[in-house]
């Protein structure tokens, strides 16, 4: 594996998780992060969500919300998520303060909105290695079903990424190959560290 | 210091550099040379300076990455530029694109550094030391090879790199402002460096040059963007290129105004590289023009404008979003935006119900948007005090600074709030210049027809859409139509006396257009009629309400709701009379409604005054202002925002008109009839009633009774009708409001208290849809879940409540669920729990009767019918159903299934799998099971027979226990064979059902069927049970015809079964019959199989198959033979019993190998049979038999029966008796004796026959059957018959004693002698025979 990963969603739970998992499993050199300002997972309502700090390890939210109402959350796929995501890793890291974590070769995010902060978030950051960062966003709906079929593409894109010599010459190519095979439009974007 | 260096490490160095050279393969490798950066970083400098040659050779390695991270090594250290510098430019060319790209970053680092260096000392000293000259020259060298990367064609990866290095000296060579423009005092502080520490006289570095540099460079980077460069470029030059513009954009705002141009002219279309993905560069220019669209600088301002048009071009390109929520985000007030359209959409279907509710409506507008209402209001004062000059010039002139003040403080919020809009840009500057040119009245028609004809379509609609915000907020939209025409009318009948048409439909649709500029002159007018009010008031203070006295009037507490009715009503009522009074309006008739409007609400009147006066006095007792003053005030502030220049001019104008206006007004609104529908408009801001602060809870109850309430009305709204489009909003509101309050309980009540009437179907459907939108949406994940789990409840709630409250027959459940967006898994498993009653745990459900069950599989056949993608599932349903344990759920699953489902081609595979499963785990499962039983039960045996002490007695007891293990088992099977049974043709019914429709699955039948033979007997019941229904149906299809011309072996019963069946009652058609014979002529030779289709034989057949029937076992020749002698109903018998039995006296068992005991079985099975072997066929039979040559071999056994049988036959027996004597009977030893035992049964009548017998055989009968001679000797003396009787019977007989005749009956007796010895053993066989069959 010539790069390292990061994955990233909004919440660091659902999408990139199921990527990380995927990507680990695999045996890619992988991180995830959520953007978001907190970590939102779904309430009893739409108006009460319950709201973790990141940081917080996904085995306190694993028991918390399974004292809350074990039903609920084990229909609605939140339980076995964590539960899932606790095998990974110990708790949601946020993407704006992971400095410490080192450079990344590759950032998937999932969402547009995600895009635009990762972006935005390392043009913030002092570009002194002027090392470069491939970030590239594929649009996956934030759902259980979604997230796997997702997660799978990721992959099979990291793969293609994996497989030309450097991608800073065959982007292009990997995207619209890519795009073809799976009629899904990428956004890509390139910064640097 | 320098020089000291740790040996050791020196020489850990040199060998870990060595082994790098040395390693052969790449990962070891790659490992020693991390180790190798590794250890040099930690190094001090000078060990480096011994060290780079040796890296440098290093760098002739050949594999890419070993190459990388030498580059990477050293880099830190600014000393040796003069020697990495060379090396770097070397490394710029090699072929591997990463080690280029590496060797760039280096170069970065190291520039940046021998930069800071080179600064700061020059900083301190007029001469830099030579080392540091030399190290920035390279510097210079390496930054020129680079730019050349940057800005030729080449290798894209490289190239990212070296622009990525051209930003960066960019902005290093550039004065950052908001970096420290003083060098830090010390060096090595962690500040980033500033060019601006340069000061002159930096012996090396001058600044004008530098930047004249970056200027240079800067263009060079604008010119790749450049049409038509651009299009030589991959996307990801060009995102590159994009961010490091923006980069530089929002660092350095200086260059703003060269960036942005280029950026502003990159075209979108213009990004179509290689005809794909153009979204990578398009998102990027987009979220560079956001991120300059944030930047504060001030050279930043005046491209704002353009770079909000450029990305609401972008975003129409995608055509999503509204220009009008562009707007308003761009302007920060999406917020606003949003809510009053809200307020506005919940307002509609209410105004039109209930006034109570506009009035809430209003109140709640007032309480949610306290700050838009406040600046409403200040602007509506200000409006209003701008336009009281035009009557005060009468009436006021004295000034009063402190209120002119605070107008002025008040108009001051007011272009704050004005300056907001502006930010807009041309939009609402545009729409200034409308207001402006419309105020100005008829001057200014010419000017406003060149202003709309020169702006684009485009843009006037987005004026338009800008002065939306404007509109009155009260202001219904649905009946906006009605009253636009009316605002029409009240412009146009005020403007009619002066203004040519022309210019009164463009005023008016101007006003139609621009609700500002409308409600400006509509408060104007309002404005100008309270004034008059006041004048009235003054004039005429003894008669109508004084001010005094209105004052005290506005202490009195007003409901609300009473005051804004009561407001709108009487103003413009009460305005008229001044009006009236002061100009001649020529419209009598309007006044004189007016009048008598008036005096018939007095009371109406005087409480309206004292509410406008005291509204007047609340909103800042500004009445007596001095209104040059303001409006003086009002211009200045108007010639700093263009949008200013509209109220001080309509000032004006209102001069002129608002008189007439007031009039027109109130006449249009009498002739109106003052209806209350349109009086809302009217409520004004001013009238907001007290904010009260909820808490949270009683938000959450008003929420909820609202929501009740609106529910109740709709109740109301069904029985009138056309509710259809309101389902809409009830959906939306039911699902939009906060789900604590449970608002889609209520909602479901509601649908479901009256499911019809209130189509609840509809209503359902729409909630549903608008939660699985939301739950589709790409929104976040929990909103998500929290929807589709909300959906869920929802679509169950109402599921369960239509199956428990609708009679079976009911389709509503159905058509609810054919119609839902989704069905979740709790649904489908409601619907299985429909279909197969008991499956839940639950009892109640076992009294559901059969009628639900078809409900649910109605239901199912139509969703698998209309939804596809749920097929299986809905299918899954099904088949268990078809399994299920009770006999009426199966039945009526089945059908479904196999009528219905099963011709679906896509469907059918997965039946006939699932039916096949079942119909195996019967034969399997039972198997296994009737196997433990038998092995349970031989062992026990063996038990028993252990003891069981003598070892003679095994064969007779492994007898014994093979008969007693079949009894045990039958006993075992006996107690759970009704169920098993049962549970066996559970699990076959469905592959049955199935075999009628596919013939050729009968064939699975017939093959598991020897394994079920083998242990299962409750299957092979269940199967025996069925197969005539089954086969029946069938008929004998080419399909089944195959099965039976080669059936798999072990199937011979179930053959037999089918063959049965098929020729019950119907004629086999000919390729049955074909089928059979050829299946007995090749492969089954067991003639049984042609006993069904015997009677269907030609008779020639039969004939020769005879002998092998007879050899069938007694019951199955029983059988044929009742086959062949009913023969079909269209041919009749094929044999007739006479022919029967010809046919068996015609067996020879030793030709024919057919054991005797056989034949005469089946004699005496046809004997058995009376009423078919009646008297006349036996006669006809013996008839013929006895004319055969060689008699046959049972004929005597056959007369001797007759006999026995029929009594009635003696005489025709003696015919046949005689017949025999004459064919010498005696010759046959065999049939002698039967012969002599037949006359002596059938004695006396057979005496004559015996008389007949020539002398030697009489005398050897007589002398065999001694009993016979003293009858007979009677029978024959008798005189007649005596005389009769030649002289040797006589002797024989003793009548006649003659030596002669005594000497022949010696000779014939010794003749006879022998032969009687044979007869004897042939009469005992015979008779140990007889006895046998008679046992």
């Amino acid at each position: 594996m010539k790069y390292r990963y990061a994955m990233v969603c909004s919440s660091n739970q659902n999408r990139s998780m199921e990527a990380h998992s995927l990507f680990k499993k695999q045996g890619f050199d992988v991180c995830s992060y959520g953007t978001g300002a907190h970590v939102k997972l779904p309430g009893p309502s739409l108006r009460e969500p319950n709201v973790y700090d990141f940081g917080t390890p996904y085995k306190y939210m694993f028991e918390d919300l399974r004292r809350k109402d074990p039903e609920l959350y084990k229909r609605n796929g939140i339980l076995p998520m964590l539960k899932r995501n606790l095998g990974v890793k110990l708790a949601p890291q946020r993407w704006q303060d992971n400095a410490a974590d080192g450079s990344f070769g590759i950032v998937l995010t999932f969402e547009e909105k995600v895009f635009d902060m990762v972006i935005q978030d390392l043009h913030n950051r002092d570009q002194i290695l002027l090392k470069s960062v491939l970030v590239i966003n594929l649009e996956v709906k934030d759902n259980h079903e979604e997230a796997a079929i997702g997660a799978r593409l990721a992959l099979d894109l990291c793969e293609q990424i994996e497989a030309v010599e450097s991608w800073e010459e065959s982007i292009d190519d990997v995207i619209a190959s890519f795009e073809n095979r799976h009629r899904r439009k990428l956004l890509y974007s390139i910064s640097f560290y | 210091m320098v020089g000291i260096m740790n040996p050791v490490s020196r020489e850990k160095l040199a060998s870990l550099s060595n082994s790098v050279k040395i390693a052969m393969d790449l990962a070891s490798k790659l490992d020693l040379c991390r180790q190798l950066k590794q250890d040099l970083l930690e190094e001090d400098a000078a060990s480096l300076s011994d060290f780079l040659p040796r890296l440098f050779d290093l760098y002739s390695e050949p594999s890419g990455p070993v190459r990388r991270i030498i580059g990477e090594i050293g880099v830190k250290h600014v000393e040796f530029a003069p020697q990495i510098a060379p090396f770097l430019i070397t490394v710029l060319e090699d072929a591997t694109p990463a080690v280029a790209r590496q060797s760039i970053s280096s170069s970065i680092d190291l520039f940046r550094r021998t930069l800071e260096k080179v600064a700061i000392q020059g900083l301190y000293s007029s001469e830099l030391d030579s080392d540091l000259e030399s190290s920035w020259s390279w510097m210079l060298k390496l930054k020129e090879k680079i730019y050349s990367v940057a800005f030729q064609p080449g290798s894209s990866g490289t190239r990212l790199v070296a622009l990525k290095f051209v930003q960066a000296v960019i902005l290093l060579y550039t004065p950052d402002p908001n970096g420290s423009p003083e060098p830090p005092p010390e060096e090595g502080t962690p500040v980033e460096f500033n060019i601006t520490w340069l000061r002159g006289g930096h012996p090396l570095l001058n600044v004008a040059d530098l930047s004249i540099e970056a200027s240079q460079r800067l263009a060079s980077l604008l010119d790749l963007l450049r049409f038509p460069t651009v299009k030589s470029l991959t996307s990801s030059v060009i995102v590159v290129l994009i961010n490091s513009l923006a980069a530089i954009a929002k660092k350095r705002p200086a260059y703003y105004g060269r960036i942005l141009p280029v950026l502003l002219n990159l075209d979108p279309p213009s990004f179509v590289i290689k005809g794909v993905h153009v979204y990578g560069a398009h998102h990027a220019l987009k979220n560079a023009l956001h991120s300059c669209l944030k930047c504060t600088h001030p050279s930043a301002a005046p491209w704002k404008d353009r770079i909000l048009g450029a990305l609401r071009e972008m975003k129409a390109g995608g055509l999503t979003e509204l220009t009008l929520n562009e707007v308003h985000k761009s302007n920060g007030s999406l917020e606003e935006g949003k809510d009053y359209s809200s307020v506005v959409k919940e307002e509609t279907p209410l105004v039109k119900s209930c006034d109570a509710v506009v009035s809430n409506v209003g109140r709640k507008r007032s309480g949610t948007e306290d700050s838009s209402d406040l600046a409403d209001s200040d602007g509506v004062s200000g409006k209003r005090f701008r336009s009281t000059p035009s009557v005060s010039e009468e009436s006021t002139k004295d000034s009063n600074r402190n209120t002119t003040m605070s107008q002025g403080d008040i108009s001051s919020v007011q272009q704050t709030t004005n300056k907001a809009d502006v930010d807009t840009g041309p939009v609402q500057q545009l729409v200034g210049m409308f207001g402006a040119l419309v105020a100005q009245g008829e001057k200014a028609v010419g000017s406003l027809g060149i202003l709309i004809s020169s702006i684009s379509a485009d843009l006037l609609a987005e004026v338009v859409m800008a002065n939306m915000r404007n509109l009155p907020p009260n202001r219904p939209h649905t009946v906006g139509d009605d009253e636009l025409l009316e605002n029409m009318c009240i412009v146009g009948s005020d403007t009619q006396a002066k203004y040519p048409p022309s210019f009164l439909a463009d005023v008016a649709s101007l006003s139609s257009t621009f609700p500002p500029i409308a409600s400006a002159l509509n408060s104007q007018q309002f404005a100008s009629k309270e004034v008059i009010q006041k004048i009235e008031g003054d004039n005429e203070g003894d008669t109508m309400a004084g001010p005094n006295n209105a004052v005290a009037y506005a202490g009195m507490p007003h409901e609300a709701e009473n005051a804004l009715l009561a407001t709108d009503l009487p103003v413009s009522s009460d305005i008229v009379l001044p009006g009236m009074g002061k100009t001649d309006v020529p419209t009598p008739s309007g006044i004189h409604d007016v009048g008598s409007f008036e005096s018939e609400i007095p009371g109406l009147d005087s409480s309206v005054r004292t509410d406008g006066l005291s509204d007047t006095q609340a909103a800042s007792s500004l009445v007596s202002t001095d209104v040059e003053d303001a409006s003086q005030e009002q211009v200045s502030y108007g010639g700093r925002s263009p949008l200013h220049v509209l109220p001080s001019i309509s000032t004006d104008r209102s001069e002129e008109l608002s008189p007439k206006t007031a009039v027109t007004d109130s006449n249009s609104m009498i002739s109106s009839t003052a209806t209350s529908v349109i009086l809302p408009r009217f409520v004004l801001p001013k009238m907001s009633a007290p904010v009260v602060a909820l808490s949270d809870d009683q938000k959450d109850d008003l929420q909820k009774l609202a929501f009740i309430r609106i529910i109740e009305a709709y109740k109301q709204i069904a029985v009138a009708g056309s509710s259809q489009v309101r389902f809409s909003l009830l959906a939306y509101l039911g699902v939009e409001l906060p789900s604590e309050l449970d608002i889609q309980k209520i909602l479901r009540e509601h649908i479901l208290s009256d499911y019809i009437n209130h189509e609840g179907h509809e209503l359902t459907l729409r909630v549903l849809y608008r939660l699985f939108g939301e739950a589709e949406e790409e929104s976040d994940f929990f909103s998500c879940t929290t929807a589709a789990s909300a959906y869920e409840t929802f679509l169950l709630a109402v599921a369960e409540t239509l199956r428990d409250s609708f009679p079976p027959s009911d389709k509503s459940l159905s058509k609810l669920l054919d119609e839902v967006p989704r069905l979740p898994k709790s649904v489908l498993n409601l619907l299985e729990c429909l279909c197969s009653p008991g499956i839940s745990d639950k009892a109640d459900k076992e009294s559901q009767s059969g009628d639900r069950v078809t409900q649910g599989l109605t239901t199912v056949w139509s969703l698998i019918r209309l939804r596809p993608a749920i097929r299986d599932v809905c299918l899954k349903i099904a088949l268990q159903s078809a399994v299920h344990h009770l006999e009426e759920v199966r039945m009526k699953a089945i059908r479904l299934v196999a009528n219905r489902v099963y011709p679906l081609p896509s469907m059918a595979p997965k039946i006939e799998d699932f039916a096949r499963e079942m119909l195996l785990s019967v034969v399997n499962g039972d198997a296994t099971e009737g196997k433990d039983a038998e092995g349970s039960i031989t062992e026990s045996h063996k038990d028993s027979d252990s003891e069981k002490p003598s070892n003679e007695l095994q064969p007779m007891s492994s007898i014994g226990k093979d008969i007693s293990a079949d009894v045990h088992q039958s006993e075992t099977s006996q107690s759970m064979s009704s169920l098993s049974v049962l549970e066996a043709q559970r699990c076959m019914s469905l592959y049955f059902a199935l075999c009628t429709k596919k013939h050729s699955l009968f064939l699975q039948i017939f093959i598991i069927y020897k394994s079920a033979s083998k242990a299962v007997k409750q299957a092979m019941q269940a199967i025996h049970r069925q197969i005539p229904i089954l086969v029946r149906t069938m008929g004998s299809s080419s399909d089944l015809l195959e099965i039976i011309s080669d059936p798999p072996s072990g199937s011979e019963n179930l053959l037999m079964q089918v063959l049965h069946t098929l020729t019950e009652g119907t004629v086999p058609s000919a390729e049955l019959i074909f089928t059979i014979k050829k299946l007995f002529d090749s492969k089954l030779k067991d003639v049984e199989i042609l006993v069904p289709v015997l009677p269907f034989l030609p008779r020639e057949e039969v004939l020769l198959l005879f002998p092998r029937i007879v050899n069938l076992p007694p019951e199955k020749f029983q059988a044929a033979i009742t086959r062949m002698l009913q023969g079909s109903s269209h041919s009749g018998p094929v044999l007739s019993p006479a022919e029967v039995l010809i046919a068996i006296h015609g067996i020879d068992p030793e030709r024919d190998g057919i054991p005797l005991k056989k034949v005469t079985d089946a004699c005496n099975a046809c004997f058995e049979q009376r009423q078919i072997f009646t008297q006349q066929v036996l006669a006809k039979v013996l008839n013929q038999l006895v004319e055969q040559i060689p008699l046959p071999l049972l004929f005597m056994r056959t007369v001797l029966q007759a006999i026995g049988a029929f009594p009635a036959l003696v005489d025709f027996i003696m015919e046949i008796l005689s017949r025999l004597v004459s064919k010498q009977i005696w010759k046959y030893p065999k049939l002698w004796v039967g012969f002599l035992k037949c006359a002596q049964l059938t004695k006396p009548q057979s005496f004559s026959v015996l008389l007949q017998l020539p002398p030697p055989q009489l005398e050897n009968a007589l002398n065999r059957i001694a009993a016979l001679r003293a009858p007979l000797v009677e029978h024959a003396s008798q005189q007649n018959i005596r005389a009769s009787l030649p002289r040797s019977v006589l002797a024989v007989l003793g009548l006649a004693p003659d030596s002669q005749s005594s000497s022949q009956a010696q000779t014939s007796q010794a003749h006879t002698g022998d032969t009687s010895n044979s007869e004897k053993d042939a009469v005992a066989a015979e008779k140990s025979k007889e006895s046998s069959s008679a046992s």
